[in-house]
């Protein structure tokens, strides 16, 4: 894609995924990028439809902007907007479901292994290990019609339980080569050396051959050569969520900030992990996929449901709860008030926790500056709300901020190619492409008890003193735009990123305020689904505004 | 540009669709690509108990997917030891393994159609002549049959209600059914079911019920089911069951993959292309028109959605998200 912002003075980013549509016209006004409006719609509505109501809502809330959107030599500024919608040049990130790779090994413990790496690169998994099923079983995997990619390992030297099963998996892996050229196999560890019986028999005309690739146990950390591999084998089947990756790695590094951003979307989720470098040097960034972490799986097995059910404040049995949650998967769009939206939320956090769950080596001891929501889960959700269920979710020591990409903005910026013209356009957006949702502070520790200290915050509108109770939520009114000081003095000694007993942060307002989070880290639930509910459903009635209408 | 535009659009039927029937190692094709067959037509042998036969691998040139001889196991006379044959799936060690099998099912052709794509091993596909209904979830297999209305659109069938003079049709029964009845309609001959929502209970009762009969190696007659809308109950809308009325009597098909009800007659395809149905929440099922632009508006839960006001077939107007809705296209 060329220089979005050299010549024209207005674009529209649209993101194109599985479930949603979204479209966002970003214009110079004055000397800066900014956002002056979008819409999104469900994947069925036709793009230019959205478009075009953008920018019609645009032109009409500010009739002059139009000659300031349209280029010297484009469509008359005063005319309909179809025409000036069509005249804008578009930024686009596309995202749909994950390609499938089918996993073989010799041992179900490679197999995990396997498996595992290429859930985080991005791929839907099915996998079989020559241990646990037979050839035949295999043979059907491999030569499935939905399947794009094979991945057979094993470690590197093969292990003594391997070693026997390896000829006979190469010879299927071969066959399997034969019958479908097309089908790009990756051999990781020791069955690389068996590349030679894979390509045997292949026809002349069949390209390339298989790719070959260290063992899942190879490299710092562990498998990331592999894993590295297979997203470039995954990108290849579409960019997926990568401009996302792209984006959030900018704003780190426009932010200064170190940012952790968690995108729950229809057909996976993306969990980034973004710091900062030293002046002039490119940001840290980690990052894994996992389709399984989708608002609501392709798959919806009884861990799942009961994965809802238990950050559900709606009361369904498990046969109710797993017919809502196929209608969901279904119709992400369908019945998102009411009771809809309670349940959207509650898979959203179970997908959040699945995501963590799957994407451990990217955990940090400490809660990072800025958490972001991205993805379609929490597209009607109120503001706190959203705070609220991340807070639920993402729970470590420390005091962070809470946004959320509410135009979905990230994903099709991301696909500007030039790195210096994505900063400048994310420098110009940070303000409005993020939704401030809040602060939220986390102290870690906590003995139980009436009391567990004093907190004081020093706004512009004066100062607000609380006392700390264990277990509890506490809400501090500070909108969005305003900054406060939190003084925090404890009984006992805590952690907030450090320990201590007394400190002092600076933070940032949003739509839920700042919220003193002195729940157990990690949450600590009823086991009790009755109780569960009515715990959980408490927390968010103070922080839902609306939610008995 | 209309905000009616941001309904998402259902297509109410589309044309020629593309079936695909899944093939595993060791079903036999019993066509080839270019050729054209009819509703009933045999498409597939599909092994029911497929399982590996070790052949000595005498320099055969013979490459994975091709039909090979094996002799039967059991034979003990020279009668019994006629060759029979399976589908390779690799050889090794001087040694083929071959997928063979004494049971089959005979999977046939739903609709007329040509055959586009026969991979052995993985799935043949087929270009029907007609018309397809696209649902979204479809359990069994492909098949054919008269179409009969076994109730209305809002309609419940019990098990009681079929018997065996419904045997060799497919039956629409409105907004829900239940294992009990998709089992008793499959043992009573009926060759397939068109329902709105099957909740995902009675999909797992009946998917389980399936595997039972197969896995006791059970000549199953061939039976489908067709699921329009989803899980949660609403009846069929009201252009759908429009054109099923009109295609009572007359021959259809079930495809699996996709999920879809197949049907030759084009000119019955004709609906409303004002009306507006309700697809999700309380008034789920409901249809009407399009009575304009509600614009943003506050929902239950403090959420705001893009709205629209819909007049509803007993004439209260209403305004609803426009996620809700959905128009036939």
């Amino acid at each position: 894609m060329g220089r979005m912002t050299s010549e024209p003075r207005a674009f529209v980013a649209i993101d194109s995924g599985s479930a949603t549509r979204s479209a966002s016209l970003v214009g110079r006004v004055g000397d800066r990028w900014r956002l002056l409006g979008s819409l999104a719609a469900p994947s069925t509505v036709p793009l230019e439809s959205i478009v075009e109501l953008v920018v019609e809502r645009v032109l009409a809330a500010d009739p002059a902007l139009a000659s300031t959107l349209v280029a010297d030599g484009g469509p008359d500024p005063t005319g309909a907007a179809a025409t000036i919608a069509g005249s804008l040049r578009q930024v686009t990130a596309t995202t749909g479901a994950a390609p499938r790779i089918a996993v073989v090994a010799a041992t179900d413990r490679t197999l995990d292994r396997l498996t595992a790496l290429a859930r985080s690169a991005g791929w839907e998994t099915i996998g079989m290990s020559v241990a646990s099923a037979d050839a035949l079983a295999i043979g059907r995997l491999l030569l499935a019609r939905d399947v794009d990619a094979i991945l057979a390992g094993s470690a590197d030297p093969p292990g003594g339980d391997e070693r026997g099963a390896l000829p006979d998996l190469a010879a299927l892996l071969g066959a399997t080569a034969q019958r479908r050229p097309e089908r790009t196999i990756v051999l990781a560890g020791g069955l690389a050396d068996q590349a030679a019986r894979v390509v045997e028999g292949r026809s002349n005309d069949a390209e390339g051959g298989p790719v070959l690739a260290p063992a899942a146990n190879v490299g710092d950390p562990p498998g990331e050569p592999l894993r590295a591999l297979l997203d470039e084998l995954a990108a290849r089947a579409g960019p997926g969520r990568r401009t996302t990756v792209r984006a959030v790695a900018a704003l780190a590094a426009v932010l200064d900030r170190s940012i952790e951003a968690v995108d729950i979307g229809r057909s996976g989720g993306l969990r980034i992990v973004a710091r900062p470098g030293p002046p002039g040097a490119a940001p840290t960034v980690h990052w894994a996929v996992d389709s399984r972490a989708a608002l609501v799986p392709s798959t919806i097995g009884d861990e799942i449901v009961d994965g809802v059910l238990a950050w559900s404040v709606v009361a369904l049995d498990r046969h109710r709860m797993r017919d809502r949650l196929r209608e969901l998967r279904d119709s992400p769009w369908g019945e998102p008030y009411g009771d809809g939206a309670l349940l959207r939320l509650a898979a959203a956090r179970a997908a959040v926790a699945r995501l963590v769950a799957a994407t451990r080596e990217l955990d940090r001891p400490t809660a990072p500056d800025l958490v972001l929501a991205i993805g379609g889960a929490w597209a009607v959700a109120p503001g706190p709300a959203i705070a609220l269920a991340l807070s639920d979710v993402l729970r470590r020591p420390g005091a962070s901020q809470l946004a959320y990409d509410h135009a979905r903005l990230l994903g099709p910026l991301g696909a500007i190619v030039d790195p210096g013209e994505l900063r400048e356009v994310i420098a110009d957006l940070a303000d409005d492409l993020l939704a401030p949702l809040g602060g939220v502070v986390v102290p870690a520790g906590l003995r139980p008890g009436r009391t567990a200290g004093r907190l004081v915050v020093h706004a512009a509108g004066g100062s607000t003193e609380l006392d700390l109770v264990p277990g509890g939520l506490e809400l501090v009114d500070l909108p969005p735009g305003s900054s406060a000081v939190a003084e925090l003095q404890f009984r006992d000694q805590v952690s907030l990123g450090t320990r201590g007993r007394r400190f002092a942060l600076e933070l940032g307002g949003g739509l839920g305020g700042l919220l003193i989070d002195l729940r157990d880290v990690p949450l600590r639930l009823p086991d009790r689904l009755d109780r569960r509910r009515e715990l959980l459903g408490a927390w968010q009635q103070s922080l839902w505004a609306g939610l008995e209408d | 540009m209309a905000i009616v535009d941001l309904i998402p659009t259902r297509p109410l039927a589309t044309d020629r669709p593309r079936i695909r029937i899944a093939l595993g190692p060791g079903d036999r094709p019993l066509v080839a690509e270019g050729d054209a067959v009819d509703a009933g037509t045999p498409l597939v042998e599909r092994l029911r108990d497929a399982r590996i036969e070790l052949v000595p691998d005498a320099g055969s040139a013979a490459a994975p997917g091709d039909r090979v001889g094996v002799r039967p196991r059991h034979a003990r006379r020279d009668a019994e030891r006629r060759m029979d044959d399976g589908e390779l799936l690799f050889s090794d060690g001087g040694r083929q393994r071959v997928v063979v099998g004494e049971s089959v099912d005979l999977v046939e052709a739903p609709a007329s159609a040509t055959v586009r794509e026969v991979r052995s091993g993985s799935h043949l596909t087929i270009e029907t002549t007609g018309r397809a209904v696209p649902g979204v979830l479809a359990l069994g297999v492909p098949t054919y049959g008269r179409l009969d209305l076994a109730t209305d659109e809002d309609g419940e069938l019990r098990p009681g209600s079929v018997d065996v003079g419904r045997a060799g049709t497919i039956l629409v029964v409105g907004s829900r059914v239940d294992a009990e009845t998709l089992t008793r309609a499959r043992a009573m001959g009926v060759r397939g079911m068109v329902v709105s929502t099957l909740p995902a209970k009675e999909e797992r009762d009946f998917s389980a019920s399936e595997r039972r009969q197969r896995a006791a190696l059970h000549q199953l007659p061939p039976f489908g089911v067709v699921v329009l809308d989803g899980a949660i109950r609403r009846p069929i809308a009201g252009p759908i069951m429009a054109l099923l009325r009109s295609l009572s009597g007359q021959q259809v098909g079930l495809s699996i993959d996709p999920p879809a009800l197949l049907f030759e007659a084009a000119e019955s395809v004709t609906f409303d292309p004002d009306a507006i149905r309700v697809r999700h929440g309380s008034l789920a099922g409901r249809e009407g028109r399009w009575a304009g632009p509600a614009g943003l508006r506050r929902f239950a839960g403090g959420v705001h959605l893009e709205a629209g006001f819909v007049r509803l077939d007993d004439g209260e107007i209403r305004a609803l998200p426009l996620a809700d809705l959905e128009r036939f296209a």
